[in-house]
């Protein structure tokens, strides 16, 4: 008996863990779709500076600007995206395998790596790790960052790059291609790349004020800004993706489990009750002897 | 004349429009259609759109904008901002708040770092609230 009884309140206990992993998924499933909607109204912004940047690039100015100059790479900083929290699946580790064979490529050419963490995860790894020195850290970003939190990371990585602490910013966040499939990525934001004008001609009759310098630094900033905010937004969105997989695969490990449970628990009970009725026959048996 | 008002939270403005006063580093300009082509960078402040050429100046839009890039060419406008809100969607006693508290955060503010982004708060409530004043004044 006292095993269907173990039985039953296993049952229990996977059916309150089924119930939590089934709202998780909801949530992570209404999260991803206000995620997914974010990152797509921030792309004009992308395109447009992009846009103007190549204008442009005409201007000799633009190969001389700071936020553009083609060092050779001593000091790199690689901005790791990751979540706050856990239960993402494979979301934190797969960032994490990216950004170790980062450090061992940085470590065998010798150059010297930093690193600025976004989402606790993110610090939580990084202080197991000795080949990098840590320059910031940042946790709890909404959903959808604020201008002040963004604009705290460009401050710091415009000034690590500006003042040639570092020679080259990469992000290593998770790219968002479709609800069912997330790829860990890197991409230089530093020094900022863009394509050359093809047809030139076109920008020497636009007036710039105050000058091509100020407008291109406002430009070359935005569009950095944009690099990274549509990368927080994209991991965001993959985050909330890959919770909602990884709660509805254990949801579904759930059912399972408690299907299992259910068949082996009737099956101690109705084994028990033939015992029992093979006990009280044996018994008639032995009175009628 | 086309505007287009792209802010890193979605296009708000695509439309034709007659008349555009936009803040700048030189201070305020009006860009009318034919404008030479410009490129020039957005301090925070209002933005006013007349949308018809007879349009009075109760039919204007205003917009609280903060930083960014002012694109003008002969027959298109692109004002690419960090942030815009749009006049109607600003609740005058709410920025008022605001405002109020980043000035106090200001005055309390212990570092560089800290004054640094009061000051950037006082500005965008401080231009939230114009807006919205505006905006309440020409409805009347």
């Amino acid at each position: 008996m006292s095993s269907t009884q173990a039985l039953k309140s296993r049952i229990r206990s996977v059916q309150s863990t089924k119930q939590i992993t089934k709202a998780m998924q909801l949530v992570a499933a209404s999260k991803m779709r206000r995620a997914q909607e974010a990152t797509k109204l921030s792309s004009p912004y992308t395109l447009a500076a992009r846009q103007l940047l190549t204008a442009l690039s005409t201007h000799s100015a633009v190969r001389e600007h700071p936020l553009f100059v083609k060092r050779p790479v001593k000091t790199r900083l690689l901005i790791v995206v990751a979540s706050d929290r856990g239960l993402a699946g494979a979301y934190n580790s797969n960032i994490f395998r990216l950004y170790a064979n980062e450090l061992k490529i940085d470590d065998k050419a010798g150059i010297r790596n930093t690193t600025i963490t976004i989402g606790r995860k993110a610090s939580q790894f990084v202080t197991r790790i000795k080949d990098t020195e840590v320059l910031g850290v940042y946790e709890e970003l909404s959903d959808r960052p604020g201008e002040s939190q963004l604009h705290a990371i460009l401050e710091s990585v415009r000034t690590l790059f500006t003042s040639g602490e570092v020679d080259a910013v990469d992000v290593l966040y998770t790219d968002f291609i479709n609800s069912v499939r997330q790829d860990a990525v890197m991409r230089r934001v530093l020094p900022a790349g863009f394509e050359p004008a093809n047809e030139p001609g076109v920008a020497s009759d636009v007036l710039y004020e105050p000058s091509v310098e100020t407008v291109l630094d406002g430009i070359a900033y935005r569009l950095v800004g944009a690099q990274i905010y549509q990368a927080l937004l994209d991991a965001r969105a993959s985050e909330h993706s890959m919770r909602m997989m990884a709660m509805k695969s254990a949801t579904d490990n759930a059912s399972d489990l408690i299907d299992d449970l259910t068949l082996a628990m009737n099956k101690a009970r109705q084994s028990a009750i033939t015992q029992e009725l093979a006990e009280i026959s044996g018994g008639v048996e032995a009175l009628n002897d | 004349m086309h505007l287009q008002l792209i802010t890193l939270n979605g296009v708000l403005v695509d439309q034709e429009i007659y008349e555009l006063i936009a803040p700048t580093s030189a201070g305020e300009i009006a860009i009318f259609p034919g404008h030479e082509p410009l490129v020039t960078l957005a301090t925070p402040g209002a933005l006013v759109v007349r949308y018809h050429k007879t349009d009075s100046d109760e039919k204007l839009d205003y917009f609280a904008v903060s930083g960014g890039v002012i694109e003008v060419n002969q027959h298109a406008i692109r004002v690419l901002v960090d942030d815009a809100d749009y006049g109607d969607d600003i609740v005058e006693a709410d920025s008022k708040d605001a405002l109020e508290r980043a000035i106090k955060l200001r005055d309390e503010a212990k570092d560089q770092i800290e004054l640094e982004k009061a000051h950037q708060l006082v500005d965008r409530h401080g231009v939230r609230l114009k807006v919205a004043e505006l905006h309440r004044r020409r409805r009347r």
